[in-house]
C-alpha cells in the first residue's frame, strides 16, 4: 500500500514536471524578447528539474542513487540561475534601447 | 478555407507569438481595430507560386524518405546484447575474460583504451594537441597581427571588465570550483577502477578552469596557468605517454616481463601503467580545453 502511494506521488510529480517543461517550451516559442524567453527557460531548468528528480526519488525509494539525484538538483539550482542571470546581464548591458522593451502594454485595450 | 485549417493556422500563429489570443471571438472588445495594412506587393511571379506550393510537399517527401531509411537501418540492426552478434568475436571475449588478469584494471574500458589499444589513445591525444596548435597558429596574438590602437582599446576594455566583475558569478565560482576540481581529479585518478578516466576527468578540470577564468578574469588564472605552464604540461604529458608506452610495447610484447607491477586489482595504485597514462591524458585534455577557451576569447593563454 505504501509502495503504491509513493509510486502514485512519483508519477504525479513527474507528470507535473512534464507540464512545466511543455509550458516553458511553449513560452520560449511564444515570447518575443530575450528576457521573457529567458524567464520561461529558467523555469524549466529549476522547477521542472526539481519536480522530475523528486518524482524519480519517490519512485526509487531511499538509496544512494536518490541521494546522488538530489545532489544533481542542488548543483543545477546553483548553476542554472547564475547562467540565466549572466545572460540577462549581457542583454541589459548590450541592448542600446532597453527601455523600449520594458514598456507595459495594457492587454485589454491594445490587442 | 474551412474552420479546421483556420483553427490550426490560428494555433500556429499563437504558438509562434504572432497572434495575441487563441480565441479572439471570446474576447470581443469595443476598441477600434487597427487599420488593415495595405498590400503593396503585387501578385507573385509564377515561379514563386510553384515554389511555395510545392515546398511543403517536397519537404514532406524528403523527411519521410530520411525517416524510412533510418528506420529500416534500425530494423536491420542486430539486437543489443545477443551472443551471436557480429561484434561479439574472439577479440571481445579475450578482453572481457583476460582483461583483468593481463592489465590489472577493474574497469575493462580503461584496460582496453590504455593498455591493449594505447597506441590509438596516443593518436587521440596528439589530435588534441594538433587542434590547439592550429588554432594557435590562426588566432594567437603576436607583433605581426596586432596594431597599437587595437591593443589600447583592448587594454581599456580589460580595465572596464575588471571593475565590473559579476559578484553572483564570483560567489558561485568560489563555492563550486573546489567541488568541480576535486571531482575532476577523482575521475582521473579513479579511471582504472570506475567509469571515467583521462578524457572525461580532463574535460571536467578544463571546465573548472574556464569557470574560474570567466568569473575572475584571465589575469587571475595567469598567476598559476600561463603559456609556460601550458607548454610544459602538454609536452611532459605527451612525451611521458610516448616514452612509457614505447617501453611497454618494445619490452612487453610476446609475454616478456616488463618489470612493472600490476598490483592488486581494485586498489588505487594498481594496474601498472594505466594509472600514469590516465594522468597524462587528463593533463592534455584539461590544457587543451582551457587553451581553446583562452585563445578564442583573448588570443593568448
Amino acid at each position: 500500500m505504501i509502495r503504491f502511494l509513493t509510486d502514485l506521488i512519483g508519477v504525479i510529480l513527474i507528470s507535473s514536471s512534464m507540464f512545466v517543461f511543455a509550458s516553458s517550451v511553449l513560452g520560449i516559442y511564444r515570447f518575443r524578447y530575450v528576457l521573457n524567453r529567458m524567464h520561461s527557460a529558467a523555469l524549466c531548468e529549476t522547477l521542472g528539474m526539481m519536480l522530475l528528480v523528486s518524482g524519480l526519488t519517490f519512485l526509487l525509494g531511499i538509496s544512494w542513487h536518490s541521494a546522488k539525484m538530489i545532489l544533481i538538483v542542488v548543483f543545477l539550482w546553483m548553476a542554472s540561475p547564475v547562467a540565466s542571470h549572466l545572460i540577462a546581464r549581457a542583454e541589459v548591458l548590450t541592448h542600446a534601447h532597453i527601455t523600449d522593451e520594458l514598456e507595459v502594454v495594457d492587454d485589454e485595450r491594445h490587442i | 478555407m474551412n474552420i479546421e485549417t483556420n483553427f490550426f493556422k490560428r494555433l500556429n500563429d499563437w504558438v509562434n507569438g504572432e497572434a495575441d489570443r487563441l480565441f479572439p471571438e471570446l474576447h470581443e472588445t469595443d476598441a477600434p481595430k487597427p487599420p488593415e495594412p495595405v498590400a503593396t506587393i503585387g501578385p507573385l511571379p509564377n515561379k514563386d507560386v510553384l515554389f511555395l506550393t510545392s515546398y511543403q510537399a517536397v519537404a514532406l517527401i524528403v523527411v519521410i524518405g530520411m525517416v524510412s531509411i533510418l528506420l529500416y537501418t534500425v530494423y536491420k540492426l542486430p539486437l543489443f546484447g545477443v551472443a551471436d552478434n557480429p561484434a561479439v568475436n574472439e577479440v571481445v571475449e579475450r578482453y572481457v575474460e583476460k582483461g583483468l588478469e593481463e592489465t590489472g584494471a577493474v574497469n575493462v574500458v580503461a584496460g582496453m583504451i590504455l593498455d591493449y589499444r594505447a597506441f590509438d589513445t596516443l593518436g587521440e591525444s596528439s589530435v588534441l594537441l594538433l587542434a590547439i596548435t592550429s588554432v594557435m597558429m590562426l588566432l594567437l596574438k603576436d607583433e605581426k597581427n596586432t596594431d597599437p590602437d587595437e591593443e589600447l582599446i583592448e587594454a581599456h576594455e580589460a580595465v572596464i571588465e575588471d571593475h565590473n566583475r559579476d559578484m553572483i558569478l564570483q560567489t558561485m565560482t568560489i563555492i563550486l570550483m573546489p567541488a568541480i576540481m576535486l571531482y575532476g581529479i577523482y575521475v582521473i585518478l579513479n579511471g582504472h577502477l570506475s567509469p571515467g578516466g583521462g578524457f572525461s576527468g580532463g574535460a571536467i578540470l578544463g571546465a573548472g578552469l574556464i569557470l574560474f577564468a570567466s568569473g575572475f578574469g584571465h589575469n587571475r588564472v595567469k598567476k598559476f596557468f600561463n603559456m609556460k605552464t601550458f607548454r610544459t604540461l602538454t609536452t611532459i604529458a605527451l612525451l611521458g605517454y610516448g616514452v612509457l608506452k614505447t617501453y611497454s610495447f618494445l619490452l612487453g610484447a610476446n609475454h616478456l616481463p616488463t618489470g612493472i607491477p600490476l598490483g592488486t586489482p581494485g586498489a588505487i595504485f594498481s594496474s601498472g601503467l594505466i594509472f600514469v597514462l590516465d594522468i597524462c591524458v587528463g593533463l592534455i585534455v584539461a590544457c587543451t580545453m582551457y587553451g581553446f577557451f583562452s585563445v578564442f576569447s583573448r588570443g593568448e593563454i
